[in-house]
């Protein structure tokens, strides 16, 4: 209880943070209902439509397998594209989540309770998604399992030089650790969920995933610490894994890749991609689901402010690549910055700086960072510039590398657009089933920053029963 | 025997096919077949080449050939109930034989596995190949197993068989012996074939009023009528490019796609060997009318439009008597004296040749007309070149190609006086001249007779095909451009039931059915005498030529006044081509010859060595005449010749003369096979008989339509990176490491201790880019050994094409009028500070103690993160299942020593390890280390230029290792601490001090 204490301690000069006045019943109320009520048309259509893009991507995959890796506009020397690029893509959208959950959980920033639950939940969905396209990605996928360190007969092991090998580790790691992480916060929620359901199914579900919660002293002990646990052990977890990603590039020779700026930049943009998605994905849910109250203007001007700067990061970051890049004196390493600028990709770089770096500028001003039109737009654009920078950095290095003879312009395919869409339709469809069926703002945590979870709250606030007293 | 072949060709799949080979075995014409086939005392031969193990091996193949039809073999497989002699199983054996190709024949050793061809290679005893194979001669295996090849004797279309033919032809030839042939005419292709040139005499003695005439879209026709004028007999020049100091090409392709290209490429590659400061080099002037690998290879060259070609050599004359050379022709020539070309370019040349005198060389190109090689050889002749650095040859056992022949069969043909054509070999409907319109003649011939490969564009329109044999499974002969005999031994029983060259023309003479074993040795016994015949046949079999049977090679007198009677009538041409009225050049397919190779799929996807474009012909045009025409790479435009038209796609090519389009002939095909069927366009069709090579006045209309072109290298320029290092030999004397010096970079240093690799074999490459030009030979010998697959030209558009080795091109120099072109073969280097093993996460892709990267394909997963780290991009992925749709008889063509590669699997350059292993065994069965130069990859063997040399780098005795030391010797990105196995040899080149103060 002592962390919940200090929690609760440090809110008391921060009454605004919930706004609507609520009392712990409302706050269950309002959150869990969205659970138990009768599902909704439009959720149905939503579903519908962003399933069958899931099953789209089901349904590509397949062939993927049945054909090969052909299907997509790979060539050589663009041996990777676009599945590599959304992988990027997903597992940075995924690091928003986890720095909310768990660092801004350590910082204290108790700001965080509203949005912890649904960007830990995109965490988890976005690392499927990410963790789908390696796996798909190779050429031979029935014998992918050669990445992991198993004991056979041939005592062959995995080379663990290669950043590839680090990346399952890092991935697979960071996955459950954010699964973990998610499932532990959940635990007290379900509890409520279970004690509110009607049907006997509901709680037998709920029940089960509950794991026996009673909100006992003594439960919340021992949640409070392994909370506290997990999210130190996600904190490094947040550098590491895009840091690892970012080693794929990093660790190989090609001008362009071989930079040891890369792992921050890495992580600052993932930060900043993870950001943006979350804030995509509130603005629809506090509109859709009546939360305005739980996920107020401030939670979304602090978010906007993170973007703001690491967008400053990225921006920078893409600055001193091109120092660097001259100042080297490589000749290869400046050919291949000025052609990302004035090249063949020149297009996808401009669209890259547009969207990273002018277009989160205007959260300077107070009046846009609190204007839901601009962000939503903002939010958008600038993971429409990720997507673009993974792009930029992944395929007009591998075109255009150390022998001119090689080079070659990459040329996607329907099936290279097709996966990209189809990842977005299993993200969404997992996003609504998880809307769905489980309660997407924190309770118990919301709970603990109300006004009325400390301690002393009705010795200075006084109720109806003082009075009677 | 004929039933017998009619039960092979019934049925190739894997079952039947074994088991009537088996009920074969079994028939009484087999045991006759088998008594005939074995000459009495054969087995007492322990000679590597002997008849009674050939035909063991054959019957073997075609065991296997069965079996072949089976992924798992689920048929028994029976071994051999009396195992041949000297047969291992798994162990190849190689069998010397010739491959023909209208005049010329190139000698080979064919590897033969368990009965079954599977790879060519040159023929060192052979002087129209010392050792090496071109990339028609490599490709021709994959011809054999053409699963499109003909099959069947067709009548009308229908099923037939060879008897039928036989008896047909037998009816015919009774008639034809009563009216002494007339109305009977054979339209061939030209050869040279002692046993051909015989029977085709036989024919001509029995049918004094029929004719045999030969038509070829591409040949040395031209030169050989200009040879006839300036001499007054219609010899062959014979080049020695070896003894040449200075040599000046007149459109002429003389290093890949003239005659005897192996053997100028050789003498050309052996005169500019450098191999330290004080050697000297020869120096070559190119003045062409296209960008060809000649031109690349060039010190200094002009492109000029084709028509001018003829002006500028008149003018080269006058310059070369201005300077105190007598040329009698010269006096002729006043006319061409005032001309637009660089007046200082051609002294430069002229002086050049003059000081080189009996050492220079003057040679024109195929395209060129016969004045052009009248006047070329008056100049040789006054330089005292013509016995020293060309000779001549009479044309013996020869049937030279002539067009005019063709024409005047076609008007017979269309006034009905021809009553039976056999057309031999040759597919005239489809390349004859458009104006002859050969086919709606054809029309009028009452009895019409195709004898080729395929049911092609002809055969469809004639009353009897019958199937022509590959060269790998005739037996025949041939006489090399000098002369010298050698024999065409089949590997194979004809696959498909074919008959072979021989016997047809034995048919046609004769009216027999006669076995072209026979045949041929009726010819041999009166060329090498009845006394000890069956000795020196066995040796002409085993070595591959006849020794001593080469021509001498004279040096004619020259008819001067018959040159200028002939210039006088046939004045060149002093206009050139503008803007209103372009010119277009027709030049021989790179890839398909003539058309001829038009199925053949690793032709189809060879880069062209020069636009490096595969699966088209395209429109070239110059970078500025497309830019005044409005015309860009892959648009289509209509072009319109004398009234015909087609569209065309054009590709800007720098270096093509400016108003001067060039396309290439051989595309287009309608009736090719499943790979070449409508592969191109068929520029056949704006070809006329008057104007063959080149003609003026072609109109190019924009439709707007767009057209891919699929090239494998889309940039051009070397962006300034040290890659192909070359210098000027002036300044490599006066820098020698220049190469070296060319990177700066800090110390290379590692941060652990590194493998030494100093122990036993450490293999390693050199490549001398100063002699490679760019051929493309060692591409297909490696597709060829290393079972690489083909992709098809969308692949090969998305950058898939499977090439292990590429030879990689780039333009130089500023102007885009006339950039120099420079070659790199680049494939797996073998660093031993592989970049690509560090990044495997499953360790697919490893080291082994010999310095190799070995690619092991069971454990690859695909990742392809090695292709990315690769800094030389030199690896190849399967994308799809390439090999899937490989039919059973190509399978056939499939090295077994090398693993046919699945879908998703990396692949590339192992430096023929199967051929590292095979001699590594036997050198360990024989108690001894492989000896220097014992271990030849596919693609050093057969290099014409011998640029390429392999071995062993720990032994600083070797060749490789020599090589190695000299002072060109570079490695590519060696600055990124790669450490290459593979390293190259700078080019050099040796421009003219006059011309180079002036530029």
């Amino acid at each position: 209880m002592k962390a919940s204490a200090e929690t609760t301690a440090l809110q008391v000069d921060d009454g605004q943070l919930i706004q609507g006045n609520p009392t712990f019943h409302t706050v269950s109320e309002s959150i869990s209902r969205i659970v138990e009520v009768k599902t909704t048309k439009a959720w149905y259509v939503l579903f519908g439509f962003f399933s069958s893009l899931a099953l789209m991507f089901v349904v590509m995959i397949g062939y993927l397998f049945w054909e090969g890796t052909g299907i997509w506009g790979l060539q050589i020397p663009v041996a990777w594209g676009w599945a590599i690029v959304n992988f990027v893509f997903w597992v940075g959208i995924g690091h928003a989540g986890t720095l909310i959950s768990a660092i801004l959980f350590l910082l204290r920033q108790p700001w965080r309770t509203s949005i912890n639950r649904f960007a830990e939940a995109m965490t988890i969905f976005a690392v499927i998604c990410a963790g789908t396209f390696p796996g798909i990605h190779v050429g031979r996928v029935w014998v992918a399992y050669y990445m992991f360190p198993l004991p056979n007969q041939m005592s062959m092991w995995p080379n663990f030089r290669s950043p590839l090998l680090w990346d399952v580790f890092a991935v697979g790691t960071y996955f459950t650790v954010s699964l973990l992480f998610w499932y532990t916060g959940l635990i007290p929620d379900l509890a409520t969920l279970r004690d509110r359901a009607k049907s006997k199914i509901r709680k037998a579900v709920y029940g089960a995933f509950a794991l026996g919660w009673r909100g006992s002293h003594r439960n919340w002990q021992h949640y409070e610490l392994a909370y506290l646990l997990l999210a130190g052990l996600a904190t490094p977890l947040v550098l590491s894994v895009h840091s690892v990603v970012s080693f794929d590039f990093a660790v190989s020779n090609l001008p362009g890749w071989h930079t040891t700026i890369f792992p921050p930049y890495f992580v600052a943009g993932a930060i900043f991609s993870g950001f943006a998605m979350v804030m995509t994905l509130a603005l629809i849910a506090r509109k859709v689901y009546n939360v305005e109250n739980f996920i107020t203007m401030r939670h979304l001007e602090n978010m906007n402010k993170i973007i703001l700067v690491t967008s400053l990061m990225v921006g920078y970051a893409y600055s001193i690549e091109l120092f660097i890049a001259w100042y080297s004196g490589n000749p290869f390493e400046r050919f291949a910055f000025w052609n990302r600028a004035t090249g063949p990709y020149a297009w996808a770089y401009w669209t890259m700086v547009f969207c990273n770096v002018v277009v989160p500028q205007v959260f300077w001003s107070r009046r846009m960072r609190r204007n839901i039109p601009v962000m939503f737009v903002v939010s958008i654009l600038v993971n429409i510039g990720m997507w673009f920078e993974r792009f930029v950095i992944v395929v007009s290095t591998l075109a255009n590398d150390f022998l001119p003879s090689s080079w070659h312009y990459f040329k996607p395919t329907i099936f290279d657009v097709g996966m990209l869409i189809g990842s977005f339709g299993l993200f969404f469809t997992l996003f609504l089933l998880f809307l769905r069926f489980l309660p997407m703002i924190a309770m118990a945590e919301v709970k603990a920053v109300l006004p009325q979870a400390d301690p002393h709250y009705y010795e200075h606030h006084g109720n109806g029963k003082e009075a009677s007293v | 025997m004929s039933s017998i072949e009619k039960k092979i060709q019934k049925n190739l799949q894997g079952k039947e096919y074994w088991r009537s080979l088996e009920e074969l075995a079994e028939t009484p014409e087999f045991k006759e077949f088998l008594q005939r086939e074995f000459p009495e005392g054969a087995s007492e031969l322990s000679d590597a080449m002997s008849r009674r193990q050939f035909l063991t091996l054959m019957g073997a193949s075609m065991a296997l050939a069965g079996l072949m039809g089976c992924r798992r073999p689920v048929e028994k497989i029976v071994p051999y109930v009396k195992a041949p002699e000297n047969v291992i199983p798994g162990v190849p054996k190689y069998y010397a034989t010739t491959m023909p190709l209208g005049l010329n024949a190139t000698g080979l050793l064919v590897e033969s596995h368990e009965g079954r061809p599977t790879k060519i290679e040159g023929n060192e005893k052979h002087p129209a190949s010392l050792g090496a194979a071109g990339v028609f001669q490599q490709a021709s295996i994959l011809n054999l197993y053409d699963p499109d090849r003909s099959k069947f004797v067709l009548r009308q279309g229908a099923q037939a068989q060879w008897a039928d033919f036989v008896a047909y032809w037998q009816e015919q030839f009774n008639q034809f012996s009563q009216n002494r042939g007339e109305g009977l005419v054979v339209l061939s292709e030209a050869f040279s074939s002692p046993t051909l040139a015989r029977l085709r005499t036989e024919f001509l003695r029995r049918f004094p009023r029929a004719r045999w005439v030969a038509y070829e879209p591409v040949s040395d026709e031209n030169i050989i009528e200009g040879v006839r004028v300036a001499t007054g007999r219609a010899q062959l020049p014979v080049y020695r490019l070896d003894q040449a100091e200075v040599i000046l090409s007149l459109d002429s392709d003389f290093l890949t796609m003239e005659g005897d290209s192996l053997v100028n490429a050789r003498g050309f590659a052996d005169g500019r060997r450098v191999q330290d400061v004080n050697d000297s080099m020869n120096r070559l002037y190119v003045v062409e009318s296209t960008y060809t690998a000649t031109g690349a290879a060039a010190d200094h060259r002009m492109p000029l439009q084709a028509r001018q070609i003829g002006a500028f050599t008149a003018a080269l004359a006058l310059a070369l008597e201005k300077q105190g050379l007598r040329i009698r022709v010269a006096d002729e020539l006043s006319q061409y004296a005032n001309h637009s070309f660089d007046q200082k370019w051609i002294n430069a040349v002229a002086k050049d040749l003059l000081r080189a005198r009996g050492r220079s060389l003057v040679m024109a190109g195929r395209r060129q007309p016969a004045s052009v090689h009248a006047l070329v050889f008056a100049i040789n002749n006054a330089l005292g070149n013509v016995g020293k650095t060309v000779a001549y040859v009479e044309p013996v056992d020869k049937l030279l190609p002539n067009t005019q022949d063709l024409s005047a069969v076609v008007e017979d043909m269309k006034a009905g006086r021809v009553k039976t054509l056999v057309m031999f070999g040759g597919n005239p409907v489809y390349n004859a001249p458009a104006d002859l319109a050969f086919g709606a003649a054809l029309k009028r011939v009452e009895q019409t007779i195709h004898f080729s490969t395929h049911v092609d564009e002809t055969s469809s329109q004639v009353e009897w095909h019958v199937p022509q044999a590959h060269f790998l499974e005739s037996w025949g002969d041939a006489r090399a451009l000098d002369g010298t005999m050698s024999v065409i031994q089949p590997l194979i029983q004809p696959l498909f039931g074919a008959k072979s060259d021989v016997e047809f023309a034995a048919l046609l003479a004769t009216g027999q059915d006669v076995r072209g074993y026979d045949v041929v040795r009726e010819t041999w016994k009166a060329a090498l005498g009845n006394r000890n015949f069956e000795r020196k046949w066995r040796r002409v079999l085993h070595d591959g030529i006849a020794e001593n049977t080469q021509l001498t090679a004279r040096a004619p007198r020259e008819r001067s006044n018959e040159i200028a009677r002939y210039l006088n009538a046939n004045p060149f041409a002093r206009d050139a081509a503008d803007k209103d009225k372009l010119e277009i050049v027709f030049v021989a397919s790179s890839a398909v010859f003539d058309g001829r190779y038009a199925n053949n799929g690793w032709l189809q996807e060879l880069p062209d060595p020069t636009t490096k474009l595969t699966w088209d012909n395209a429109l070239l045009v110059s970078p500025k005449t497309a830019k005044e025409l409005n015309l860009a790479s892959n648009e289509l435009v209509l072009a319109e010749v004398e009234g015909r038209r087609m569209k065309l796609p054009v590709f800007v090519m720098p270096g093509q003369p400016d108003y001067s389009v060039a396309v290439a002939l051989g595309y287009g095909r309608t009736h090719a096979g499943r790979v070449g069927n409508g592969v191109g366009f068929n520029t056949y069709r704006l070809r006329s008989s008057g104007s063959p090579d080149f003609a003026l006045g072609v109109n190019l209309v924009r439709t707007g339509e767009r057209y891919v072109l699929a090239s494998t290298q889309d940039h051009w320029s070397m962006e300034g990176r040290p890659i192909v290092r070359d210098a000027d030999l002036d300044y490599y004397r006066q820098h020698p490491e220049f190469a070296r010096e060319m990177v700066e970079h800090p110390p290379l240093t590692s941060l652990w201790k590194e493998h030494t690799y100093d122990t036993g074999y450490q293999w390693g490459m050199t490549v001398d880019l100063n002699v490679c030009i760019g051929c493309n030979a060692c591409v297909t010998a490696c597709q060829s050994e290393n079972n690489i697959p083909i992709v098809g030209k969308e692949q090969v558009w998305r950058g898939r094409e499977m090439h292990w080795m590429r030879i990689d091109r780039y333009f130089q120099g500023g102007e885009l009028d006339s950039p120099a072109m420079v070659y790199q073969p680049m494939m797996c280097q073998h660093c031993e500070m592989a970049p690509c093993e560090q990044v495997c996460p499953v360790a697919a892709t490893v080291h082994d103690e010999e310095g190799l990267n070995v690619m092991v394909y069971n454990r690859c997963i695909g990742t392809r993160y090695c292709s990315n780290n690769c800094p030389y991009k030199v690896r190849r992925f399967n994308f799809f299942n390439y090999t899937n749709e490989t039919p059973e008889i190509v399978k056939m063509a499939m090295n077994p020593d090398v693993t046919v590669r699945f879908r998703g699997v990396m692949e590339k350059c192992t430096f023929c390890l199967q051929r590292i292993n095979e001699v590594k065994i036997r050198a360990k069965n024989e108690g001894r280390e492989v000896r220097d130069g014992e271990i030849r990859t596919a693609c050093q063997q057969t290099c014409p230029t011998n640029a390429i040399v392999f071995g062993n780098i720990n032994d600083p005795e070797s060749e490789v290792s020599k090589i190695k030391q000299q002072n060109r010797n570079y490695e590519v990105l060696s600055e990124l601490n790669t450490r290459p196995r593979t390293s190259y040899l700078a080019k050099l080149r040796n421009p003219n001090p006059e011309l180079v103060a002036e530029s």
